[in-house]
């Protein structure tokens, strides 16, 4: 949590898979984190300049995926840029 | 190691919406039995390639499913590494027989996909990858999209190369009459196809296929030219992209491919021709240069000059089409990869056939990376 680090590649995924139908189009990222490993996640509160290789960026916690039929909402790691 | 392939054989690919994994399975198998002069009495042993039966289709147990199905007497089983399912099946029936406890064995891939929604299949496929690449919602499409970019980035691979791969793979699959796709393809449609993940864009992603490959290996050699086994090599890498050092290369390919041209005693440039896994058009370009086939960052240019195209180019790959174009029913790939070499170096790839080719190789990829599988065929 609260890690810094920066962009190693993006994506905007356009075509989502079940359970992220409402929240395409939306950004996938890989970041080399400040304690020297990598970590995938969903980058999020962006401006598209800031869509770029080597932005630096820090670990936030968010909500992942869609709750589904049992309700329990999970969280994990995204990124946001600084 | 000489593993000898008495017989093999595919279906067509596409959406076969009539079709049932056992229909599918029993015209591949069907074939190569008439076509290898056996009967299913004289094979010891069936190894299933195969990925989602179970997430799309509620079945496990395929090994005993197509032994009843099919008549076979001896061991069965499924063998699963995701998209590397059929090289792995191949793998195994090798070692079946290079172990000695089996003489002739069945190796058989096969995927049943179209039945289920897209966003089904995806989710499903997105198994083949790690807990936190489903948690970002990260698709196949997206992994591939991440290492396109850093590809694009180091060595300045444009989106019209990677166009050009999946251009040159349908005219490839137009000479195919098996293939999901036998129309060709302009660079200016791939490229305008909508985006899927940036930057891969629809043409540039392997569709959803259902389909079956069988092959028969065995000890024995049949009369005639014989074409066998020579190499079968696996290696494998992280299982998510985030824990690799670099997204441009595959280690997983690179080890598989080094330890198979020790096995053949082959370097890259013996190789006449080849299906390589091409699941996104970036794939193609990446394995190019794990194979060894052209320098790092110098693969995309090559292929864009016809280097790796019928009629002008060696080696000459993915003569079926490829994924993109013949199709990626998951299980079957590895597999269908096989018969297609088999068919060049025995003459019989028809329309699309390589004038004298003599060593081929199969290049089969599990997710993102994580398991590679080379055969080399003489």
């Amino acid at each position: 949590m609260g890690l810094t680090g920066r962009i190693v590649s993006f994506t905007k995924v356009h075509v989502p898979p079940e359970g992220f139908t409402d929240q395409a189009p939306y950004v996938v990222a890989i970041a080399k984190l400040e304690n020297g490993r990598g970590c995938i996640g969903q980058l999020v509160d962006y401006k598209e300049d800031q869509l770029a290789i080597d932005q630096k960026i820090k670990t936030v916690l968010r909500r992942t995926r869609d709750p589904g039929l049992e309700g329990v909402i999970p969280y994990g790691i995204k990124f946001k840029p600084i | 190691m000489n593993v000898n392939i008495l017989g093999a054989a595919t279906t067509k690919f596409g959406e076969l919406w009539h079709l049932s994994p056992r229909d599918l399975v029993r015209t591949a198998v069907s074939e190569v039995l008439s076509s290898s002069g056996l009967k299913a009495a004289d094979l010891e042993a069936v190894f299933v390639g195969n990925m989602l039966s179970s997430s799309l289709g509620g079945q496990d147990h395929l090994g005993a499913l197509f032994a009843e199905e099919l008549g076979i007497k001896g061991a069965a089983m499924k063998v699963e590494g995701a998209c590397a399912s059929g090289g792995l099946a191949i793998h195994a029936g090798v070692l079946a027989i290079l172990g000695g406890l089996y003489e002739t064995v069945l190796v058989v891939g096969v995927e049943k996909m179209t039945d289920h929604k897209p966003e089904e299949v995806a989710k499903m496929l997105m198994g083949a990858g790690s807990d936190p690449e489903r948690e970002a919602g990260a698709t196949f499409p997206g992994l591939y999209a991440l290492i396109a970019r850093a590809h694009m980035e180091k060595y300045g691979t444009s989106e019209e190369q990677m166009a050009y791969v999946a251009v040159k793979n349908h005219f490839h699959a137009s000479l195919n009459s098996h293939a999901q796709f036998t129309c060709p393809v302009t660079l200016e449609k791939v490229v305008k196809s909508p985006v899927v993940a940036s930057p891969l864009k629809l043409l540039d992603c392997s569709p959803i296929t259902d389909g079956a490959a069988a092959v028969i290996l065995s000890a024995k050699g049949k009369g005639g030219k014989k074409v066998s086994i020579v190499a079968s090599a696996v290696a494998t890498d992280t299982l998510g992209l985030a824990e690799r050092k670099d997204l441009t290369t595959l280690k997983a390919t690179v080890a598989a491919a080094k330890k198979a041209y020790e096995m053949a005693d082959v370097t890259p440039g013996d190789i006449d021709v080849a299906e390589v896994h091409d699941c996104f058009t970036i794939a193609e370009i990446i394995a190019m240069e794990d194979l060894g086939f052209f320098e790092k960052g110098k693969a995309a240019q090559a292929i864009w000059e016809g280097k790796t195209r019928l009629g002008s180019g060696h080696p000459v790959v993915n003569t079926s089409g490829g994924l993109k174009a013949s199709g990626h029913p998951v299980g079957a790939t590895g597999v269908k990869q096989i018969v297609e070499i088999y068919n060049q170096l025995k003459g019989t790839a028809g329309k699309k056939q390589v004038e004298g080719a003599k060593i081929g190789l199969a290049h089969n990829v599990g997710g993102s990376g994580a398991t590679a599988v080379v055969h080399i065929l003489k």
